[in-house]
């Protein structure tokens, strides 16, 4: 039930409302040739027809790079300093509703008895506003992970496009209710006609509980697929910098001897030296455990131990793969 | 604004001393710069942490020392990486980091009233000597102790004075030895690899806990010679020293299958790394 409509022409006063208060306004937009998330400050930067962005959102919660702390090294002592987050009032337009069902995986690990509060505190400050997809391709599978371009999993408002151009609008957190009653003005009342959105095939045979239950039985460890699929896999990690849920990262210091900042930078489960110690022993050596272990965190450890989801069916890995290796392919093979 | 609480903000700590243990390996005796730390630290024998060398970054040791040890903390570490070779190049008075302490522990208190075998090898023996001698400051709490140890060569042997200390206190069994090859002329203790002199040794397993570390090999085949002694899955404990970046259960690389070894670790009995992928 849409509670507002959002006019094609007052997409710009939305813009306008967000970034006059200060805020950063993040979109699908065209750069290099492609559908990426960034931030813009005018309703002719967003992409008009777009499937997906190719990054996810999550860059805005969890930076690719990000100071964690500075230091000097003195005399007697090191000067350390915390730094304080820089979280910024955010709106995420346009997201997917795939990408946004990552949300509750994200936070359940950053708050982990541990609270991460770079992540938390972005994350406190950001609307997300979920589009309904009238587009899909056949990398999209969401429709096989529980979700469809109506999941709201995750989404601040929900919108869907109008025949008109426009948005039929709801809010649905108190987050996104707070954020619509905020920029009042830009929205209207009434109604509108909403397109038809598309909805990805269902992955053949496809079975979500088999999966889990056989990746429980440590069998599974010596299946020839991670084998078969390692083969073709160059270990590039551009399927976990892309996923949605994927924020594996590193701790690393730069600067000088003297002076520096340590940060956090995205990191993948893909690359040999991720786990390889010290001492030469590496627990995931080779790249089928690397895939494995990958799978495994979609399918069996975001669903076992966060209760939420890993995999969301945005297919983003699929598209970005230089390889053409397939997660659903996997998920198949599992549903057996 | 309100200041954030950031996880990953270490603590500063001082060198107070360092010794050299072996070739390559060393250990510090540190000092927080926080008074209230100096008094107030506290922690389990088994926790580890995040120790830091300033421009180069953290690496994850045990802490060595054990909590009857109040006042200062220790840590050992062989130089191998980046982090390691860094925290090599400070002296005394330098100042470094310290996170934690992060992880579970060994259950001490339930082990009162029993005999303790601890079974080490090389670089595995600082996690171990921080339960010894947490033992050891109450050792009329427990039964008889024996510690089997063995490195690579004799140099190779870390804490050799309390090796000596070890070997001459009542109630204290220990059994050394050497990989075949790393013996010297006047070694008096065992050759061969720490699982086989294990089973020689044949420690009683009635009545008795055990505390394995050192490298995952040999963690693998000790278990095993354990559980061949007869003692129970549920009486036999390790720790396992997974790589970590950030010790809180976010990073991404400790785990072992499901199981973060930050998080949900590092100390694990025998039937609990049955239960584990064997991934380590």
């Amino acid at each position: 039930m849409a509670d507002k409509i959002l006019k094609k022409e007052d997409l710009a006063k939305l813009i306008a409302s967000v970034t006059g208060k200060g805020g950063r306004f993040v979109a699908p937009t065209t750069a290099a040739r492609q559908i990426v998330f960034k931030k813009v400050s005018k309703a002719e930067e967003i992409a008009p027809d777009y499937i997906l962005a190719r990054n996810s959102f999550k860059e805005f919660l969890f930076p690719q790079t990000e100071v964690i702390a500075e230091f000097t090294v003195c005399k007697d002592t090191v000067d350390m300093r915390g730094v304080e987050v820089e979280a910024p009032e955010t709106v995420v337009f346009g997201a997917r509703p795939c990408e946004a069902a990552s949300l509750a995986g994200m936070r359940a690990l950053f708050t982990w008895d541990f609270v991460d509060e770079f992540f938390t505190k972005r994350d406190d400050n950001t609307v997300v506003i979920t589009v309904g997809c009238t587009k899909g391709d056949e990398a999209c599978f969401c429709t096989s992970v529980n979700l469809s371009p109506e999941s709201t999993e995750g989404a601040d408002v929900y919108m869907r496009e109008t025949e008109d151009g426009g948005y039929a609008v709801q809010a649905l957190t108190d987050k996104g209710k707070k954020f619509v009653a905020a920029h009042a003005a830009v929205f209207s009342e009434g109604s509108a006609k909403a397109r038809a959105l598309f909805m990805p095939e269902k992955v053949p045979g496809v079975d979500l509980k088999k999966i889990s239950e056989r990746l429980k039985d440590k069998s599974h460890y010596d299946n020839p697929v991670w084998k078969k699929l390692a083969m073709k896999c160059i270990g590039c990690g551009a399927c976990t910098f892309v996923c949605p849920t994927c924020r594996c990262f590193d701790i690393t210091d730069e600067g000088t001897a003297f002076e520096g900042e340590r940060r956090k930078n995205w990191d993948s489960c893909q690359y040999d030296s991720f786990t390889l110690h010290a001492s030469g022993h590496n627990p995931r050596e080779h790249q089928p455990q690397r895939w494995r272990n990958r799978f495994m965190c979609k399918f069996n450890f975001y669903p076992e131990k966060f209760n939420s989801k890993g995999c969301v069916g945005c297919g983003r890995c699929i598209r970005v793969c230089p390889v053409r290796l397939d997660i659903t392919d996997v998920m198949q093979e599992f549903s057996k | 604004m309100a200041i954030m609480n950031n996880i990953y903000l270490p603590q500063l700590v001082t060198i107070e001393e360092i010794r050299d243990e072996a070739p390559d390996v060393r250990s510090f005796k540190l000092v927080f710069k926080d008074p209230r730390l100096r008094e107030g630290f506290d922690f389990k024998t088994g926790q580890f942490a995040l120790y830091s060398a300033f421009g180069l970054g953290e690496s994850t040791f045990c802490i060595a020392s054990s909590p009857t040890k109040k006042g200062y903390i220790q840590c050992t570490f062989r130089r191998s990486g980046r982090v390691t070779g860094g925290l090599s190049q400070l002296s005394v008075g330098d100042t470094m980091g310290f996170r934690g302490p992060y992880g579970n522990s060994f259950p001490i208190e339930e082990w009162k009233g029993k005999n303790i075998v601890f079974v080490a090898g090389g670089i595995g023996l600082p996690p171990v000597r921080s339960v010894i001698w947490n033992v050891l400051d109450n050792k009329a709490d427990y039964g008889n102790i024996t510690i089997v140890y063995g490195a690579k060569t004799v140099a190779d042997l870390v804490y050799k004075d309390e090796l000596k200390a070890w070997d001459e206190m009542d109630g204290v069994t220990l059994v050394q030895t050497v990989d075949p090859g790393g013996e010297t002329p006047d070694w008096k203790g065992k050759v061969g690899f720490v699982p086989t002199v294990l089973e020689e040794a044949a420690p009683a397993a009635a009545n008795t806990v055990a505390v394995t570390c050192g490298p995952p090999i040999m963690i693998k085949f000790v278990l095993n010679a354990l559980l061949k002694l007869g003692f129970d899955e549920n009486s036999v404990y390790t720790t396992l020293e997974n790589k970590m970046k950030c010790g809180v259960g976010k990073c991404g690389r400790c785990n072992v299958g499901d199981v973060y070894v930050c998080k949900e670790g590092p100390v694990y009995t025998a039937a609990e790394i049955k239960r584990m992928y064997n991934d380590f």
